[in-house]
């Protein structure tokens, strides 16, 4: 993932003090991530519904 | 009597409900030991001796006059600090966290205590279940007793480290993407992931919701049905919590494994992450065995350990980076560096990539479902290689995902990780059971039957 795209999206998700403090963390978590959904297979089927499910009912 | 600290939890339960053993020479022992070992091993984050010790003399009285509590009456646990204990702090082993003290029992230890067990203290954890081993944080690490060079695994490495080191006989463990079943390999003890909602989380500080388990850790099989007897129950304050059919854990112990039929998931260790020649031999043995003792043993394929291992990572981050995000935002100094990549990992997915993995895995949850409609267990390995040198920050890196453990924290089945043997370095080596929903009952038969062919109850750190 490209710096700039990072720093973006860090400071989207509010992550500025961290930016400033650890901006090796940063890139390292951002690579992490784009690393699991690289590995990770789409489904197949489109009408695939994710697990688990929504369930409406008395429990909460 | 002697040799004290070797004693399982359902022999020293007997020695004292007979009043062959008094619960306060119980604890003294443990705490003569832990005092004497628990520097070298880091163990302990907080030590409750004198509650401990009072504890087992009210035990001692309460035989004494006629009144037994349950099961567990005057048998000391130890408590993975991620898990609230009354009265105690549960620092989740992170400054983040230091003078957090739990107001109340977490269920699980709440369980134990009506059953009589007597709580020890609280036990080291990687930092929030996920960073670790980190020497930046403001407790050390725990080391394995085999070898105190090498890391104990993790995250719940105080519970592991502490059963082989004979410091207690039952702990507690949580397990989001192997964390119970880890140490049980590195360590040479019994983990077990129960299914997904057997065991209340209440009072667990969470990493990923819909990952976490609580889970038995103890030095043998039996041990492990007898605390999971206790522990498991609906809570209908846990919103993952099932009325699960079960209980009697133990009554197939001593059933065998003829006629069993055993999927053996050789591809997981010969083909998606290619093991150590030891580990690869270790599980060939243990199958081997199991089938001269009258198991049937077939080939099973399951989606390899990438794909698995990228759902955990991608619902994992996401649901801990919504857990820990204003934390990460405000105080990001306060966790150890590799909690702080870790957590952070999830500001860079997208809810599309959340809902994906969900979907992937309703997939991967058939995929299990459907080996498991032909056979009545699976075999696998658990860790790939022998426990890594704890000092060598790269080492670490490159054995730790090396693991077949999280495919069952991604489907929900039980999983139970105990020793296959012993390295030519003499460290432990790992086998994993895995069971169908609500089956830990088969998967304590099987485990049995290999401890009782293997010796692996009566195998300890030989330095200790």
């Amino acid at each position: 993932m490209d710096r700039a795209i990072i720093e973006l999206l860090a400071r989207r998700a509010g992550l500025d003090k961290a930016l400033a403090e650890f901006p090796e963390d940063v890139v390292a978590a951002a690579e992490q991530a784009s690393g699991s959904v690289a590995k990770m297979k789409a489904p197949t089927d489109p009408r695939a519904e994710p697990w688990p499910p929504m369930r409406v009912g008395t429990r909460l | 009597m002697s040799d004290l600290q070797w004693m399982t939890a359902v022999q020293a339960a007997r020695a004292i409900a007979a009043r062959k053993l008094s619960p306060v020479e119980l604890m003294n022992a443990l705490l003569e030991r832990i005092g004497r070992l628990d520097p070298k091993l880091n163990v302990f984050i907080r030590l409750d001796r004198d509650a401990a010790i009072d504890a087992a003399r009210a035990a001692e009285a309460e035989i004494a006059s006629g009144h037994q509590r349950g099961p567990l009456h005057g048998v000391p646990v130890g408590i993975k600090d991620i898990i609230d204990v009354a009265g105690l702090p549960t620092t989740c082993h992170s400054k983040v966290l230091i003078d957090n003290v739990a107001s109340a029992d977490a269920v699980c230890v709440s369980r134990l205590r009506g059953a009589g067990a007597i709580v020890l203290g609280k036990l080291s954890t990687h930092e929030f279940a996920i960073g670790g081993p980190s020497f930046d944080l403001p407790w050390a690490p725990a080391r394995n007793p085999w070898n105190t060079d090498h890391h104990p695994g993790g995250s719940s490495s105080g519970s592991g480290s502490g059963l082989a080191a004979g410091l207690f006989p039952m702990a507690l463990g949580s397990d989001t993407g192997g964390s119970v079943r880890n140490p049980a390999s590195a360590c040479g003890i019994v983990g077990l992931k129960p299914t997904y909602g057997l065991v209340s989380r209440r009072g667990v500080f969470p990493l990923s919701f819909t990952l976490d388990h609580v889970g038995p850790m103890t030095r043998t099989v039996a041990d492990s049905a007898l605390m999971l007897d206790v522990i498991a129950g609906h809570d209908p304050l846990d919103p993952g919590s099932l009325a699960a059919p079960g209980g009697h854990y133990a009554t197939g112990l001593e059933h065998g494994v003829r006629g069993l039929r055993i999927g053996f998931i050789r591809h997981f260790h010969e083909e998606d992450m290619p093991a150590d020649a030891e580990v690869t031999a270790a599980l060939e043995h243990v199958a081997g065995t199991l089938h001269t003792l009258g198991a049937e043993i077939r080939n099973i394929r399951l989606p390899t350990l990438g794909e698995f291992a990228a759902v955990n990572r991608v619902i994992l981050q996401s649901e801990a980076w919504a857990i820990h995000c204003q934390w990460l935002r405000e105080r990001p100094g306060d966790y150890g560096q590799l909690a702080r990549r870790r957590l952070m990992a999830g500001a860079f997915l997208s809810a599309g990539d959340y809902v994906q993995a969900g979907r992937r895995r309703r997939e991967m949850i058939a995929a299990v479902e459907g080996a498991l409609r032909d056979v009545d267990i699976l075999l696998c390995a658990s860790a790939m290689d022998p426990p890594s040198r704890i000092d060598n920050p790269e080492e670490v890196e490159r054995t730790y995902p090396r693991q077949a453990r999280t495919p069952f924290n991604v489907t929900g089945h039980p999983a139970l990780a105990m020793m296959s043997g012993l390295s030519s370095g003499s460290l432990p080596l790992s086998v994993q059971f895995v069971g169908r929903y609500f089956a830990e009952a088969t998967l304590f038969q099987a485990a049995r039957e290999w401890e009782r062919a293997a010796g692996t109850d009566n195998k300890h750190p030989p330095v200790l």
